[in-house]
């Protein structure tokens, strides 16, 4: 009789040691997981304040280089698949982020080529709002290289503690799952390099 | 055996730095950084002073740095990883600037970026900072006049800082006269329970609980006295107005560059 007793009371403090350290191991993964949104929400508010800047740049450009109509219309075309293009935060899968920054990249690209034809128009370039604009997207561009880098390393930072033994038992009981990366040096981040 | 240990973990604390391409956080910490050599003695004398006055009085911090090369990275990046890895600017406000500049040498453009801290970034917009780098640093930077050029920069950027955010360190020297007595009672409370430990102890048995008891009290003790650092070497007090260290502010990547 005795024995059983101690038998059971050892069962339930064992029971009680691993529901505490699920409850823990689970705490951790929910606060990682917030962190990785919070740093996701950064990302797409400074892509969202460079698609605001962009219409303004097209007018100025235009007042300048009305019949690089193409230019334009690609820009446009590019910003509308862009800001179409959300990625909710809870499902940050690799998939997903790798089709946003594909659209935020072809953006770049078009952006970068609506630079590129300031340098036939010298007045263009001279032109105050015109300088005042490539200083903020400059600031833009920055704002979203390091907005990612943040966001990769939260990412990565919650994937090691998703993967890593035992917390991973956890992650997988509740569906916790990895969330993918931004990929360096394709397009987004390279495309507009504004050469003052 | 012990020493040939500690060199070791000596080398391999001080590669670890090196490891990664922007320059370590310096030691004692200082608000300007001249690795490239471009200011005499009492010019960076007389820039620090000048910064420090300026957190001082208003807590924003202006880090100023200089390298002889970026090694291939985008010199905005180069600075917000500075601002970041030094934490220049306080927590509570991210309110750091870092100032980067790279001369024109042999290894291409001399290029110079203003990086902003997120709690700065509406004081000192994009633009702000893009007219201070092409009509004050650079026109002086291409007669060589380096120290000119950051001296006046630093000033226009104190000018729009102070505007936003003001608030004096003062109020560093009562919390480290709050942080001393904290201190005192923490050693008596900790003599305290040692002798009272003691006196049980001679009851028998419970040698272990003892050391146990001390860890506990130690814990906290210790911790306390190496966060402590920032009120041991304070401030205001001391060594008349030295720089109080980096608080940990974070920043987004707003600012400017330009190249000459």
């Amino acid at each position: 009789m005795k024995k059983g007793l101690s038998t059971t009371a050892i069962l339930l403090i064992l029971a009680v040691v691993v529901i505490a350290w699920g409850v823990k191991a689970y705490n951790n993964l929910v606060s990682g997981e917030e962190t990785v949104s919070t740093a996701w929400a950064q990302v797409e508010n400074v892509y969202q304040r460079r698609a605001d800047l962009i219409p303004n740049l097209v007018a100025t450009v235009k007042g300048y280089a009305a019949h690089e109509q193409s230019t334009f219309e690609a820009v446009t075309q590019a910003r509308a698949n862009a800001t179409g293009m959300t990625v909710d935060a809870s499902n940050l899968t690799p998939e997903q982020i790798a089709e946003f920054q594909k659209a935020q990249g072809q953006l770049s690209t078009a952006l970068g080529r609506l630079i590129a034809i300031s340098e036939n128009y010298p007045e263009l370039k001279a032109n105050e709002n015109f300088k005042d604009l490539q200083a903020q997207l400059e600031g833009t561009e920055n704002r979203i290289s390091t907005e990612r880098m943040k966001f990769n390393e939260a990412a990565k930072k919650f994937n090691v503690s998703v993967r890593r033994f035992p917390a991973n038992i956890i992650a997988g009981i509740f569906g916790f799952q990895t969330k993918g990366y931004f990929e360096a040096a394709e397009g987004a981040s390279t495309a507009p390099k504004v050469e003052f | 055996m012990k020493a040939k240990l500690l060199l070791l973990t000596l080398a391999l604390c001080m590669a670890l730095p090196m490891s990664a391409d922007i320059p370590a956080r310096p030691v004692p910490q200082r608000l300007v950084n001249d690795f490239a050599l471009l200011f005499n003695g009492r010019q960076k004398a007389e820039l620090e002073q000048m910064l420090v006055a300026f957190d001082d009085s208003t807590s924003n911090q202006i880090a100023v740095v200089t390298v002889n090369d970026l090694e291939g990275d985008d010199v905005n990046h180069y600075a917000v990883r500075i601002g970041l890895e030094w934490g220049v600017g306080s927590k509570e406000f991210n309110n750091g600037i870092v100032v980067l500049v790279k001369p024109k040498n042999a290894t291409g453009y001399g290029e110079v970026a203003i990086q902003i801290g997120y709690g700065l970034e509406g004081a000192i917009p994009d633009i702000y900072a893009k007219r201070i780098i092409d009509y004050t640093m650079i026109p002086r930077f291409r007669e060589g006049e380096y120290y000119q050029g950051v001296y006046d920069a630093c000033q226009e950027l104190m000018a729009l800082a102070s505007g936003e955010i003001s608030e004096p360190r003062g109020g560093r020297g009562e919390e480290s006269f709050a942080g001393l007595i904290i201190f005192i009672l923490m050693l008596v409370f900790i003599f305290w329970a040692i002798s009272k430990a003691n006196k049980r102890g001679k009851g028998g048995g419970d040698d272990d609980n003892i050391g146990g008891g001390r860890h506990i009290f130690w814990g906290p003790f210790i911790g306390g006295s190496s966060s402590g650092s920032s009120w041991g070497g304070g401030r205001s007090g001391g060594f008349g107005g030295g720089f109080g260290g980096f608080g940990g502010g974070s920043f987004g990547g707003g600012g400017a560059s330009g190249r000459w």
